[in-house]
């Protein structure tokens, strides 16, 4: 699961009207996706090309639109079954797919959020042709059986346990999503609950693919070295014959305004404690998003932040605390996250992260925050722009979950236009004391029994 | 590049053997298509220079975004430091970011911020690494703060104090992370008693020593510039940033080049043993079996790279990845790694499982090192892992960042400037007999040394006959 990067998405235009007066010395910076080219298929399936022929690689990267909160009745399927795609197919043996990619010098994984499940492959330029087989084989043929699906719950439940069960990062923010959402499908973790993903049944994941793997629900972007014609030729070959869904469907379900403030507790044996802390925000492609991106970075981007110099210089109570704004194609969330030190009280960080955000409603930034906070977003943009892999990301959200690529220039003006007083207006509006969800992951008095359930 | 067109070449020629073959042949039976081998800098970009005072430079221009990357990399680290004193460098560096030149550690951290840049400065075993990113326009600004990180930083008093109390801290909230734990007590397996036993940031007894009168004293001995290399890439020009450079560091006294450290022991451990760090709270243990390995500058360095990517490596089609996770379900990821230092190596495979079922990957980890050493990968394995050693180096290589990181590395390590260029065909002439030698060489599973952490009394009855056990408390 991870923190969808709007940041990514939404920095480097900005240079470019920042510095207007600057733009002799310092050339607008080009926006290559917008050469992107955009093809739909009869059959719904979009394809995204754009040549790039600086290093002899290529990205290929499939954007499926189905993650966890599309899951009805066992959680954790999507990623579960983003497993099972590589458990073999018609023509290809179970882990053979990696394994070809593997010996032509390339590498492939892949990783599920709780809006998409996206496939990804790197490799010599020679070998598109390759990959793009190899994927239209596994929509086209997949063939998994009893025997490797039992193997694979193990393999996740392996994987649950390192990312979140003996983590009290991963512990905190399991707590956190389930308190803040009570009635979306967000509240449940990406990698299901224990429960769930041992009973997941083969007939399961053949649902779940026949349902959401359609190509009406699928972006395939391809960037880097390689001929747009000849890639588009051979994609419509091997993709044009899979059949449409007539319908995919979504939860309608909608959250109730939170009314009061909603506390959690978790137990684990700890040194440091973890103290997470969640208002709701706005979904991806609101309005409000680059006044929750500019609010986050003055509280946290750097060590002139407010949280970095109050909680970690001044005060020494955290050894690291954070805001982020995350955004999902259905919700949001703007979250306060804090590893507290062993010699300091979690409810004094509780205090003071609150007394920060209450600071942002009651007062406006200065000027001076608000130009390095653009700046910083600006800059760690252009940074994660060098990679055929990170633009393919980049495209394939924006179209997964946008609808259309956002141009640079529409994302630098929305964010050269955020003013102290937006950044007031959107604190007042989402970080608002009815709407706050705090978990603290602390150690458990000495006596206290394991709960029914735990193991 | 004149390198595209023939590519493209390549491109359209695959399509085509594609299309002609899939009526018998699927494409993934084929054989592959050959890969070229781009050039990995073009000449005209990359230069090299250096100061009077034997500060070495080297300039990666790139003109295709508005950034600049530069920094300083010393060829000494924190093998450089004492046992009773380890941590310093860590902290050395630490200090170096709060607080240099005319700036205090709020000032420095402004400064650093209104650029939208990042400052990083890291000690690691062979190199301490000084850097900074930020965009072109601001190239003079970053360059005076390099300057005064690297040569006037301040070590004030109240920031020592301050760092020293968030380190400890720091290291008593590691002991949560069953990570953590696993690294430090692998190297304490093998190198007990020695520097390299520690980790790099120091334990509490060595850190509570530390203050800024330590850092300035190892800051002056370790910061010399014929010891360091000024590298910078991105949207530059090289001759422009050449005479800054001079300007900014030109008058940086040469000094006397700090010891590099002892050589690490070797063979080791001379026999098993188990050290079982007892974490009860947790379901998963990790595991990691080691020993010692090889040294960065070792000969025969690519062929044992090869011969552990067959075992392990980082990919998910290795012998390991195989049998522990694909066939048995009993992980999510097992990997295996030469880690290569100046005086030496170590050799280590980790993974984690449930903890019932840890003498069954011990069993399985141990089986599969003793078949890498009678039937080591030769013929289509071996092939295989060629290509993808060739291929990921062409990945590897797609930012120039990653480039000049690596042309860096070669100068701290003395070896040939042109071993980039050369790399892939040096992969290629690796044989089956390299490998064959080298398995039974370097893989000892029978007196590695395992480290578990995980619950002490769930572990020792599963472990019994292994070899002795002794268990730390963290």
């Amino acid at each position: 699961m991870r923190t969808r990067n709007r940041l990514v998405s939404s920095t480097i235009a900005f240079a470019a009207l920042l510095c207007a007066a600057e733009a002799l010395a310092n050339p607008a910076i080009d926006d290559s996706a917008l050469r992107t080219r955009q093809t739909k298929l009869d059959n719904g399936l979009t394809v995204l090309t754009l040549e790039d022929h600086t290093t002899p690689v290529v990205a290929f990267q499939m954007w499926v639109r189905v993650g966890s909160s599309d899951e009805a009745r066992v959680t954790g399927l999507a990623h579960l079954f983003e497993h099972m795609m590589f458990r073999g197919s018609k023509n290809i043996p179970p882990e053979k797919h990696g394994q070809i990619i593997q010996s032509r010098g390339g590498r492939t994984n892949a990783y599920t959020t709780s809006d998409m499940t996206v496939y990804t492959t790197e490799i010599p330029s020679e070998a598109l042709p390759l990959v793009i087989a190899l994927e239209a084989e596994r929509l086209a043929n997949l063939d998994i059986s009893e025997e490797t699906l039992v193997s694979e719950r193990e393999v996740v439940l392996e994987e649950r346990r390192m990312r979140t069960e003996d983590q009290p990062g991963g512990r905190a923010r399991e707590a956190l999503y389930a308190l803040t959402f009570q009635a979306l499908p967000y509240r449940w973790p990406v990698i299901g609950w224990r429960s769930d993903v041992a009973n997941t049944t083969i007939e399961d994941c053949r649902e779940f693919f026949s349902t959401f793997y359609v190509p009406n629900n699928i972006v395939i972007a391809i960037v880097g070295d390689f001929d747009a014609d000849a890639a588009l030729e051979q994609v419509r070959e091997s993709f044009g014959d899979l059949a449409p869904a007539l319908e995919i469907p979504r939860h309608v379900t909608e959250e109730p305004r939170q009314s009061g403030v909603r506390r959690a507790q978790v137990h684990f044996e700890l040194h440091a404690p973890v103290l997470a802390t969640a208002w709701h925000a706005p979904p991806a492609g609101h309005p409000d998003a680059e006044a929750l991106d500019v609010a986050s970075e003055i509280l946290s981007g750097g060590r002139s932040s407010r949280i970095y110099r109050r909680l970690i210089h001044e005060e020494q109570i955290a050894l690291s605390a954070y805001s982020v704004y995350s955004e999902f194609a259905g919700a949001g969330i703007f979250g306060t996250y804090a590893s507290v030190r062993p010699d300091a009280n979690i409810d004094r960080v509780e205090a003071s992260l609150l007394e920060e955000i209450t600071r942002l409603r009651d007062e406006p930034v200065t000027a001076e925050e608000l130009e390095k906070a653009k700046r910083q977003i600006e800059v760690s943009m252009i940074h994660q722009l060098t990679t055929n892999s990170s633009i393919a990301g980049r495209i394939g959200y924006d179209v997964t979950i946008l609808g259309a690529i956002r141009p640079l220039e529409d994302r630098l003006a929305a964010i050269q236009a955020v003013d102290a007083d937006d950044v007031q207006r959107v604190a007042r509006a989402y970080l608002v004391d009815a709407g706050r969800n705090v978990v603290h992951v602390v150690s458990p008095p000495a006596s206290t029994e394991p709960g029914p359930g735990e193991s | 590049m004149s390198a595209t067109a023939r590519f493209m070449g390549l491109v359209g020629l695959a399509s085509l053997i594609a299309c002609a073959g899939s009526v018998d042949t699927p494409i993934w039976d084929q054989p592959p298509p050959p890969i070229a081998d781009s050039p990995v800098v073009e000449p005209s970009k990359l230069h090299r220079f250096e100061l009077d005072n034997g500060l070495s430079v080297i300039i990666l221009e790139d003109h295709r975004l508005p950034r600049v990357s530069l920094g300083i990399d010393l060829r000494r680290g924190a093998a450089s430091v004492e046992s009773d004193r380890a941590g310093l460098a860590g902290f050395t560096a630490e200090l170096m970011k709060r607080g240099a030149g005319d700036r205090d550690s709020l000032e420095l951290a402004s400064a650093i911020d209104a650029l939208g840049s990042v400052l990083s400065v890291r000690a690691d075993w062979d190199s301490i690494t000084a850097q900074i990113w930020g965009l072109t326009r601001d190239l003079d600004n970053m360059l005076e703060i390099l300057g005064d990180v690297v040569l006037r930083p301040r070590f004030d008093d109240e920031e020592a104090v301050r760092a020293r109390g968030e380190l400890l801290a720091a290291l008593e909230r590691a002991t949560d992370d069953p990570h953590y734990l696993e690294r430090r007590f692998a190297a304490a397996a093998l190198y007990s008693g020695g520097r390299a036993g520690l980790p790099l940031s120091g334990i509490p007894e060595t850190v509570m020593a530390l203050d800024s009168a330590a850092a300035r004293e190892f800051h002056e001995q370790m910061f010399v510039p014929n010891n360091a290399i000024l590298f910078a890439s991105g949207d530059l020009d090289a001759l422009e940033l050449l005479d800054r450079v001079g300007a900014t560091f030109g008058a940086w006294p040469a000094g006397e080049i700090p010891d590099a450290g002892p050589p690490l022991p070797a063979p080791t451990p001379t026999e098993r043993r188990i050290l079982i760090v007892d974490r009860p709270d947790l379901t998963q243990a990790r595991i990691t079996l080691a020993h010692e390995g090889i040294s960065r500058t070792n000969p025969d360095r690519i062929a044992a790279s090869l011969l552990n990517e067959a075992i392990g490596g980082s990919g998910f089609s290795s012998r390991l990845m195989q049998r522990v996770r694909a066939d048995a379900g009993l992980t999510y990821g097992v990997s295996s790694r030469f880690s290569l230092y100046r005086g030496g190596g170590t050799f280590a495979v980790a993974t984690f499982t449930r903890v019932a079922e840890v003498r069954t990957v011990i069993d399985l980890l141990l089986t599969e090192l003793e078949r890498a050493r009678r039937e080591p990968p030769a013929g289509l394995e071996l092939e295989e892992i060629r290509a993808l050693q060739v291929g990921h180096f062409s990945l590897g290589i797609e930012t120039s960042d990653a480039v000049l990181n690596s042309l860096v590395n070669l100068e701290i390590y003395d070896l040939p400037e042109d071993s980039l260029d050369t790399y892939r065909s040096r992969v290629r002439s690796v044989t089956a007999a390299d490998v064959e030698r080298l398995a039974l060489e370097l893989l000892h599973p029978d007196r590695a040394a395992i480290v578990l952490v995980g619950p002490a009394d769930a572990l020792v009855p599963q472990l019994q006959d292994l070899g002795p056990i002794e268990i730390i408390q963290p």
